[in-house]
């Protein structure tokens, strides 16, 4: 290899390192393209439509999770386009049965992100070889070393850096026995159950006599409610889908023993997933269960009314690909126009009816509003809202029902539980209460044979008992103010407010309010969402073609009749972890043998889960206890938070977490504070089942599967050669750990772990099976099989055996599995996402309009208890104090938004993209320009109150200011300042590291604009911090969102 | 759901006009702007099928914001070559470089790569009103400046039937390039990339001498809201634009 010195622009200098991909061995071979070769004799056919030449799988520039066609030139992706199978790129999609011989020539769309994806799978700055850390943390110097040998130490811990003793894998998995763990876990939650502070005293000392020998294996023994210490393994992650989900799983949790597994969800819409869930509780026995981790969006493509709130589907949102055609069809045929409540003039905004620039943060007061107007001139859906149960659903032809009319009790003044038939002596089974006409009524809500109607608006007292509906507690918590003063905290003209309701209201069910994280990503997101949900109770919209709709996908994990593999079963050594997770979800702070006073050292979620903001601090504050290894995969807690800087201090320490190993496609923002990485495959070179999203109305199943050889080295496990990935670091570790559900006999008897195609294609005959005997896709013919196998001819056996995957399947599913691998996925055709005026795939039960189980909820911050009902909250602490630092001169707020050109943290490498946008600005109004002296194209730093210098301070010695452009918008709401999200990076690329002792000099289109690069800001450390947590972003203590758009701040010309 | 999907439809008119010998086919363009949400999909759709180099992008998408807050209007319009019947630029770049443009009878302005020179390009370029047409390959590659050029990038490109791969000193390098409505992917029964790639479903693509096809159709159908730019200047332009506010629609690239 030979080192150039020619002029930057034609450098070609070759690398001596090969842990990246711009210096490995792909690319070195890749040198052999015929550059001597031009103009050559007209081809008779163009390669890239051949059938051999194309195969189908799933995006992931984003998390739509688009179809893609890719079309292959010599093993190489050379173009990505849309999946004509999927309703995502093509509407309608083509009918599943067509034969992919025949649709070579035919694809769907795909947004510019997703046309980019060349350039995340082969960008140069990839990792293809295992790093360890050769200096401090985050100093970015690193060594590759061997597989093997990186797996040993994770394992075996030792004096691994020079820095003391890090605790190996073995060390933390201190209770193996699942028997064990079982009845242990059965004691803790015994201990939770006693009510009293005495018995829970009394329970812990009985658990601590009972398991005397075993106390060494438990964090803390006074506290046997925090589990063993197998819990203080820690597994984050950021973009993660189905298949891989239930890896890392099995791995963390069913074998290892671990609470902790946790996403990220609260970085995205949190609140919002939450809010659905707490409306969608079921009662059964006596308890509200059940509730789905899930939410709802417009049936764009029938309805004729939208209320885009926060959300903005031409640019982000899930997505542009399969939103954009039903909406720009829509307004071009007159079926549909749509309102845009956005701080911002986005595109959407664009092209609406009308655009509402509210101030950010006060959500819930326009939806408030709303309710109040819709109420006082009754033009809710009385029909809808009368109906308690099923049976008068049914009767109506309705698919869901709420409890708008259900008896409240009133107690000490608010809204506290459903009264129940029993206190009122009306019957001795559990029934609630409806007025009729002046009568009570017990009833069962899933009740089908006798329809229970109710009247809507109560206030009275029944026996003694203080009692109002559902409805009439909606009311008055709209009716709290007059339109007038609502209109005045969220700053929408009252005129706007009228106007927005009646035609709300004025299409019947065809009418839709459409949330996204500008409603949820606010510390009163909880209660937004729950406000806007609300609307659309009052039209009765769920379900209705038009209306709302949510997803639904054919399930991979095999718990169906007529599925082959039901992983429930596969997984002979699995235990029960059991404790208080890191991030103190699902719980109450109340039942555990943690609970003292108020405030929570920290923010306890029942009502949530994947509370990304609370993981690494959570560990650097030791509570509810530390952590010894963090495994994170596909995150970047550090760039993606707001005030993410706080994590890298936490990061940066070994005594606060002791042991940091990383999965990624190159080293970011996050990965950069790992002790090893371990490189993964791109997401065109693997597995994954991405699921689908709300406003899709077909069942599908779209799924990702290698497309392109791997990039990335070849190891061995479990004696099998496999590419590097997530899936061989896994293996790896529980190869040499010995974890049970892995290797030999993983599966169960005769049925072995030892390869990833083992996991993933019997999920792919899970799919292929369907819901119930009878679903199951055809087999696919000999034509078809034969261009399954010619187009997977550059694949290695590493990642493509079919005589392997056909003995994974079996002799019955192998045709199917090809019929399916064959079309990027499993989708129902279009027509089958409706059923007359209904969209077919329902939610089909009770929305809780009141939800009893919030009401019973405690703040563990404040000590008082949850409103179960929508309110307006204004903005607030962690505790609930105000937040005033506007009146301290930080007078300008700050938003994000979403450019269709650029993802969180993973496309500033995708030079196309770049191409149309390189940096982003800090977009403002012209009047603040004016009243802070500045001009279009000036260079500004953002500060605020809890970050007043205006840096990310790395903690390696470098700080990145935070310094942007400024640029002049009519578009946006004058006070309110915004910047793009996905520029301004100094890692991943744009910055130099060091690897085995070779500088790789960093890109400065991919730099923050703060560090003498030209890509903009990246401001999330101006965001606030709390300042109770004080290390951590503000947080929406009912819901869990982290808040993005609450934050108050400056800007200083520079 | 208002109607069939438009990329079936298109794609079945293609296969029609492919049965017809090539001089009597009529490529046109017709672009929806109340439609375009401004994602640039068409752009990079465009840099990945041709390969093209920084410094070539040839379709573009202008974003032009008016008014006041908050009566603020946001103008979302693509541009491309827009193979004029009576495109300037042919004569003037054949003036100072023969050959290097030429008008094919399906209605493509086809770029012959060893003849385009650098003055070609800006001849060519100054006597197109449209702007964001012609484009001039300077070798330059996105991977330059990074560990190492990657492949997506050295692979070749199948402009115009023929196998392209950019090397210095060698054509497309040095050449004017520009749009040619994907006519290697058209001629194969493939629709352009803009054109399919569209996520508003605002672009269409096809044989305007054919009745039945939709783009015949869409422009027949939608007469009062058809429109092409610089109309009065007799370019002739193969690309129309369809638009409820005509005169916000004319603004042009700066």
């Amino acid at each position: 290899m030979t080192e150039s010195t020619a002029p930057r622009l034609t450098r070609r200098r070759f690398l001596k390192t090969t842990a990246l991909l711009g210096g490995s061995a792909f690319f070195l071979s890749r040198l052999g393209w015929p550059s001597e070769l031009f103009a050559r004799t007209r081809l008779a056919e163009y390669e890239l439509t051949k059938p051999e030449n194309i195969l189908y799988t799933v995006c992931q520039q984003c998390n739509t999770q688009c179809g893609l066609k890719v079309k292959l030139y010599d093993g190489l992706a050379a173009k990505l386009e849309g999946n004509p199978y999927s309703p995502w790129n093509l509407q309608p999609n083509i009918s599943y049965r067509t034969s992919p011989l025949d649709v070579a020539t035919l694809s769907g769309t795909l947004c510019p992100k997703g046309q980019a994806g060349i350039q995340t799978v082969y960008d140069p700055y990839r990792i293809v070889k295992v790093l360890k850390r050769a200096g401090k943390r985050g100093e970015n110097k690193w060594v590759t070393i061997p597989f093997d040998q990186a797996i040993d130490e994770i394992v075996n811990g030792g004096d691994l850096f020079g820095e003391g003793h890090v605790p190996g894998l073995k060390e933390i998995w201190a209770l193996r026995d699942p028997k064990l763990a079982k009845e242990m876990a059965d004691d803790v939650k015994a201990i939770w159950a006693k009510k009293t502070p005495e018995e829970k005293k009394a329970a812990v000392e009985a658990f601590k006599t009972k398991y005397a020998e075993h106390l060494d294996k438990l964090i803390d023994p006074d506290h046997p409610d925090l589990g063993p210490k197998n819990n203080q393994l820690v597994f984050m992650w950021g973009r993660l889908k189905g298949g891989r989900s239930e890896l890392i799983k099995r791995f963390t949790v069913e074998s290892f023993g671990s609470v902790n597994a946790h996403g990220h969800t609260t970085v995205c819409q949190g609140s919002l997933y939450f809010a659905s869930k707490a409306m969608s509780e079921q009662y059964q026995k006596g308890s509200w269960t059940g509730g789905k981790k899930f939410y709802w969006q417009a049936d764009q493509n029938n309805s004729e009314f939208i209320i885009f709130v926060g959300a903005s589907p031409f640019e982000g949102n899930y997505g542009p690909t399969n939103r954009a055609p039903g909406l720009t069809r829509g307004l071009v045929s007159g079926r549909l126009k749509f309102a845009v409540v956005d701080p911002r003039f986005s595109k959407t905004a664009s092209k609406a009816w009308k655009w509402v620039p509210i101030k950010p943060g006060t959500e819930a007061a326009l939806a408030l509003a709303m309710i109040r107007w819709i109420i006082e001139n009754k033009r809710y859906n009385a029909k809808y809202l009368s109906n308690a149960n099923k049976a008068a659903a049914i009767a109506d032809k309705e698919p869901t029902w709420t409890n708008a009319c259900w008896l409240v009790k009133i107690v000490d003044g608010r809204p506290e539980k459903f009264l129940r038939a029993k206190e009122l002596g009306l019957t001795d089974e559990d029934r609630f209460v409806v007025l009729k006409d002046g009568k009570p009524i017990a009833f069962d809500p899933y009740d089908t044979a006798n329809a229970v109607e109710g009247d809507l608006f109560v206030d009275t007292t029944i026996q003694g008992v203080r009692v109002k509906s559902g409805l009439q507690i909606l009311r008055e918590s709209a009716s709290s103010k007059t339109l007038e003063e609502w209109s005045a905290i969220c700053d929408v003209p009252v005129r706007d407010i009228i106007e927005l309701a009646r035609e709300f209201t004025s299409h019947g069910k065809k009418a839709a309010v459409d949330i996204h994280r500008g409603v949820s990503q606010h510390t009163n997101g909880f209660y937004n969402v729950f406000a806007w949900f609300a609307l659309n109770l009052l039209i009765g919209n769920y379900d209705w073609k038009g209306g709302m709709s949510q997803a639904s996908t054919f399930d991979h994990t095999g718990g169906k009749e007529g599925q082959p593999f039901n992983f429930a079963k596969l997984n002979p050594g699995k235990t029960t972890a059991f404790g208080i997770s890191i991030i103190r979800h699902g719980i109450k702070y109340e039942q555990t043998t943690l609970f003292e006073k108020y405030p929570a050292k920290r923010p306890w979620y029942p009502l949530s889960s994947d509370i990304y903001q609370e993981i690494i601090p959570s560990a650097g504050d030791g509570y509810p206890y530390p952590i010894k290894a963090l495994f994170l995969y596909m995150g970047s807690p550090v760039y993606a938070l707001p005030a993410g800087h706080t994590n890298i201090e936490i990061l940066a320490d070994p005594k606060k977490i002791p042991l940091i190993v990383a999965s990624d496609i190159t080293i970011g923002e996050t990965s950069m504070y790992a002790d090893y990485i371990f490189p993964d495959l791109s997401y065109l070179e693997r597995w994954e089942f991405a699921g689908s999203h709300p406003s899709i109305t077909q069942k599908v199943q779209p799924i990702r599967q290698p497309v392109i050889a791997p990039l990335t080295e070849t190891v061995k496990v479990f004696g099998q050669e496999m590419a590097l990935s997530l899936e061989a670091l896994l293996l790896g570790i529980a190869e040499k750990l010995g974890l049970p559900g892995f290797g030999q006999g993983g599966f169960g008897e005769g049925q072995d772990f030892t390869h990833p195609d083992q996991f993933y294609l019997r999920m792919v005959a899970n799919v292929a099976a369907g819901e119930r005997a009878g679903n199951e896709v055809p087999d696919a013919d000999d034509a078809e099989l034969e261009l399954f196998l010619r187009s997977r001819r550059h694949l290695p056996k590493t990642v493509f055996d079919p005589e392997r995957w056909r003995q994974i399947v079996g002799e019955k599913w192998w045709r199917k599995v090809v019929y399916v691998l064959n079309r990027g996925g499993r989708f129902d055709n279009w027509e089958q996402g409706y059923d007359g005026d209904y969209i077919k795939n329902k939610f089909g039960t009770l929305i809780n309009l009141y939800q009893e189980k919030t009401a019973l909820m405690i703040n563990s911050m404040t000590g008082k208890p949850l409103a179960g009902y929508p309110i307006y909250l204004p903005l607030a602490d962690s505790v609930g104090r105000p937040i005033e630092d506007d009146k301290q001169g930080f007078d300008l707020q700050l938003i994000t938004h979403r450019e269709i050109v650029a993802t969180k943290s993973r496309t500033i490498g995708n030079y196309w993209l770049l191409a149309v946008m390189p940096e982003n600005a800090i977009v403002m109004h012209p009047r603040d320009a004016e009243r802070l002296g500045l001009s279009e194209g000036d260079r500004v730093k953002i500060i605020s109150a809890s970050n007043p210098e205006g840096v990310w301070d790395l903690a390696n010695g470098t700080k990145v200011p935070m310094i942007g452009t400024v640029h002049l918008t009519e578009g946006i709401r004058p006070g309110v300042i915004s910047f793009a999200l996905g520029y301004g990076h100094w890692a991943y690329g744009a910055t130099d590291l060091v690897i085995d002792g070779e500088t790789i000099k960093g890109d400065e289109r991919r730099r923050a604009t703060g560090l003498g690069g030209v890509a903009g800001i990246h401001a999330n450390a101006a965001m606030r911090v709390d300042p109770y947590l004080k290390n951590t972003c503000l947080v929406d203590v009912y819901g869990g969102s982290a808040v993005f758009y609450d934050t108050r701040v400056k800007v200083v010309k520079v | 759901m208002e109607a069939e999907n438009a990329l079936v439809r298109m794609h079945q008119d293609l296969q029609r006009a492919l049965k017809k010998p090539a001089e009597r086919r009529s490529w046109a363009m017709a672009i929806d702007v109340r439609k375009c949400i401004g994602c640039y999909g068409c752009t990079v759709a465009c840099i990945a099928e041709n390969v093209l180099p920084p410094g070539v992008m040839y379709r573009t998408v202008l974003d032009i914001e008016l008014g006041k807050y908050p009566n603020v209007v946001r103008i979302l319009k693509p541009m491309n070559c827009q193979q004029c019947d009576n495109a300037p630029c042919v004569p003037a770049a054949n003036a100072v470089a023969p050959g290097s443009l030429e008008k094919r009878p399906d209605g493509v302005v086809a770029v012959n790569y060893e003849r385009a020179t650098k003055e070609a390009f800006e001849a060519a370029r100054a006597a197109c009103p449209y702007k964001r047409a012609v484009y001039f390959d300077d070798g330059r590659f996105y991977t330059d400046g990074t560990p190492a050029r990657q492949a997506y990038e050295t692979r070749p490109s199948f402009e115009y039937g023929q196998e392209w791969t950019r090397t210095a000193g060698k054509p497309p390098v040095n050449s004017l390039r520009k749009c040619h409505f994907c006519v290697h992917r058209v001629e194969n029964g493939e629709l352009p990339a803009c054109v399919t790639t569209c996520v508003g479903e605002a672009t269409y693509f096809g044989d305007l001498s054919d009745p039945e096809s939709l783009i015949a159709q869409l422009l027949k159908q939608n007469r009062d809201k058809v429109m092409r730019v610089y109309e009065s200047k007799g370019t002739q332009p193969r690309v129309y634009y369809l638009t409820d506010t005509p005169v916000l629609c004319k603004s042009q690239h700066p």
